[in-house]
């Protein structure tokens, strides 16, 4: 039989280690902003999408932006070519996680996120029963693609340029790197 | 002191292991009950799908080929004195000891997948309903963009018959050749997946008849939302069996479709998804990791295990195996499933198989480690006995898969490289770290019981003869 002293210390040392997981979780989550977080006002958000075929991506939000990114090494259709039509970028983007009955609001266009070249495409999508827009991007390095979605008002030149702006600062390019390089 | 000297020491045998692992020229091939006969080294083109046919009293094995590689991007054909893009290869294997190289046909300008011929089957024209008797025809792709069938009754002066054009991302067709329809597959205009079916009749090989295109429900032209995974290829159990078997993926969101041949040769053609969704009958979803290159099916497979019960003594088996690739592991294991689709609309995954990873330390040999596709001759010396996995850098592996429940290995045989083999690279610390190993990566047999393995790295092709328990499990004298 334990007693109430055992127990209470117990329960104390119990809680205290939950509360330590606890935080060390959240500040997995939610890391201290580097200097381009700070400067951009871009915040690191959590992956919000259960495991699938690709390690889960980073995600980063601002007003009413969001941006979600991540690699899917050897995901490329044409290691040559990489990303240059359409369809493409409606199967390879992880725009389906969001809506899987996303549809086009229009053809999409090239693009170049630093030295990576793809095309990104806007869709028209339901998330949490609004309807919002959203911006697919892919880009390639050879076999290799990173994709990104952003969410918010994309048909704004000013809202998608900034996103694209944030996909080039060190802060998504040092992480991206490190896992197109890491291979 | 002491103990950082046996760590030294430790580290320094464990280092060894590792090397030791990897294969070096002059290396001998590392076998068991498999052993060589002989090999022929392709003009050192990359090689993907080799078929084996027999002509008159002659063998003759027609081989595929990637295109060529950034170093060398059209290798130097040494009959003609001419550099040319990798294409098809006809070897004569009728002494399988002594392999004939007897032409290349050159493929599309191009490196890797872009170019080449990598796909290829061949069919009598006293087999085809409407074919030149005379005939034996060659259905190969050509690059991305084309399909093409070649006349080889002589395999030394092939001749050019068909060309179907304005195709893209063509990949892994099947023929049947009693009745001519082909399943060819690759792009078609205003799809939205690279690689879905197009349907052929080929009876008459010189006048190609379009049947239908087919995929799935979301990858025809005009849809909206997710579009599901590509098709890798089919397997067509023909008029009797009434069965195709598709394959989706390469290493990830995979699964098996059922399909009612006739349903799907005779129903609607346009591409709605009512008509699209018609012919399916059942459907296995694999885990988001694997793909299913090859879906190969062995159906009423008496199961021992099962003999007196009143039902379900027999099983129909889809042996499904999915492709590596990329190099040195850095992926979820890509290996060989077996799943159970006697119940068609629930269709069950029964046993797994994977070589282990430690008996050669694959991870750290270099390339692909994985398997990427099986034999599928179905010719009665080897079918339900016995399949052959190409697994990369693990050469072929020989399985005895009478009993599906519980496939075991009863071989392998992993070829030495050569000075021609191609290598392998990874990034490590943002540069290129290259190993050179076998990348064993199609395989089929014939009807003598030959196994034919060639190498994606340009290794050439290694013609095998069982030994041991494998001879055993296949009944071969």
């Amino acid at each position: 039989m334990l007693s109430r002293r055992t127990i209470l210390q117990s329960s104390l040392a119990g809680g205290i280690v939950v509360g330590l997981v606890g935080l060390a979780a959240f500040a997995n989550f939610y890391p201290k902003p580097d200097r381009d977080e700070e400067l951009t006002g871009w915040r690191r958000i959590a992956w919000p999408f259960p495991r699938d075929a690709f390690p889960a991506g980073r995600a980063w939000k601002r007003d009413d932006t969001e941006v979600f990114v991540r690699p899917k090494l050897g995901f490329c259709g044409n290691c040559e070519t990489g990303v240059v039509e359409d369809s493409e970028v409606d199967r390879v983007t992880d725009i389906d996680l969001f809506d899987a009955q996303f549809t086009p609001m229009r053809e999409g266009r090239r693009v170049q996120i630093t030295d990576l070249a793809g095309r990104a495409r806007i869709y028209h999508i339901k998330r949490d029963g609004r309807r919002r827009l959203a911006q697919g991007i892919a880009v390639s390095h050879k076999c290799d693609l990173v994709v990104a979605v952003v969410v918010g008002n994309v048909t704004d030149d000013a809202v998608a340029k900034a996103a694209h702006r944030f996909l080039e600062t060190n802060t998504v390019q040092v992480w991206i790197n490190a896992l197109l390089e890491g291979r | 002191m002491k103990r950082h000297v046996w760590l030294s020491v430790g580290l320094s045998f464990l280092a060894m292991g590792a090397a030791a692992q990897q294969q070096k020229v002059g290396d001998p091939p590392e076998a068991s009950n498999m052993k060589l006969i002989g090999w022929s080294d392709l003009q050192a083109r990359s090689a993907y799908q080799p078929t084996i046919h027999k002509q008159g009293e002659r063998w003759i094995a027609y081989i595929g080929h990637h295109g060529g590689t950034d170093d060398v991007p059209t290798p130097l054909n040494p009959m003609t004195g001419q550099a040319e893009p990798n294409g098809t290869s006809i070897v004569d294997v009728t002494d399988p000891a002594a392999p004939k190289y007897l032409r290349h046909i050159p493929g599309a300008p191009g490196k890797y997948e872009d170019g080449g011929a990598q796909m290829v089957r061949v069919c009598d024209g006293s087999v085809l309903p409407k074919g030149d008797k005379s005939a034996v025809y060659m259905l190969r792709s050509f690059g991305g963009q084309a399909h093409e069938i070649w006349d080889v009754a002589d395999p030394s002066k092939p001749v050019l018959i068909t060309r179907l054009d304005g195709l893209r991302d063509t990949h892994k067709s099947w023929w049947e050749c009693d009745t001519g329809v082909a399943f060819l597959v690759g792009g078609a205009k205003d799809w939205r997946a690279k690689r879905m079916t197009q349907l052929y009749d080929l009876s008459d090989p010189a006048k190609p008849v379009k049947i239908r295109d087919f995929g799935l429900v979301g990858q025809e032209p005009g849809a909206t939302g997710a579009v599901p995974t590509d098709l890798h290829g089919p397997i067509s159990t023909g008029p009797q069996g009434n069965r195709v078997y598709f394959g989706y993926g390469t290493n990830k969101g995979g699964f098996v479709q059922i399909i009612d041949r006739e349903k799907l040769l005779k129903g609607a053609p346009e591409p709605t998804p009512e008509n699209l969704r018609s012919p399916e009958i059942g459907r296995l979803v694999m885990s988001a990791w694997n793909g299913a290159h090859t879906t190969f099916p062995m159906l009423q497979m008496p199961i021992a295990e099962f003999a007196n019960d009143k039902e379900g003594k027999t099983r129909d088996i889809v042996m499904i195996v999915d492709e590596a690739i990329l190099n040195e592991c850095n992926e979820p294991r890509q290996m060989v499933w077996f799943a159970d689709v006697s119940i068609e609309n629930r269709p069950m995954m029964i046993s797994s198989w994977t070589v282990p990873e430690a008996s050669g330390n694959f991870c750290q040999r270099g390339g692909r480690f994985g398997a990427h596709s099986s034999n599928e001759s179905m010719a009665p010396v080897f079918y339900k006995k016995m399949a052959f996995i190409a697994w990369f850098n693990a050469g072929v592996r020989a399985l005895d898969v009478r009993d599906p429940y519980h496939p075991r290995e009863v071989g392998y045989f992993i070829p030495g490289i050569t000075d021609k083999t191609d290598k392998r690279c990874v990034k490590v610390d943002g540069k290129d770290r290259c190993k050179t190993a076998i990348q064993t990566n199609n395989v089929e047999t014939d009807e003598r019981g030959y196994v034919y393995i060639v190498d994606r790295a340009n290794t050439g092709m290694h013609i095998l003869e069982l030994g041991g328990e494998a001879r055993q499990v296949a009944g071969l004298k």
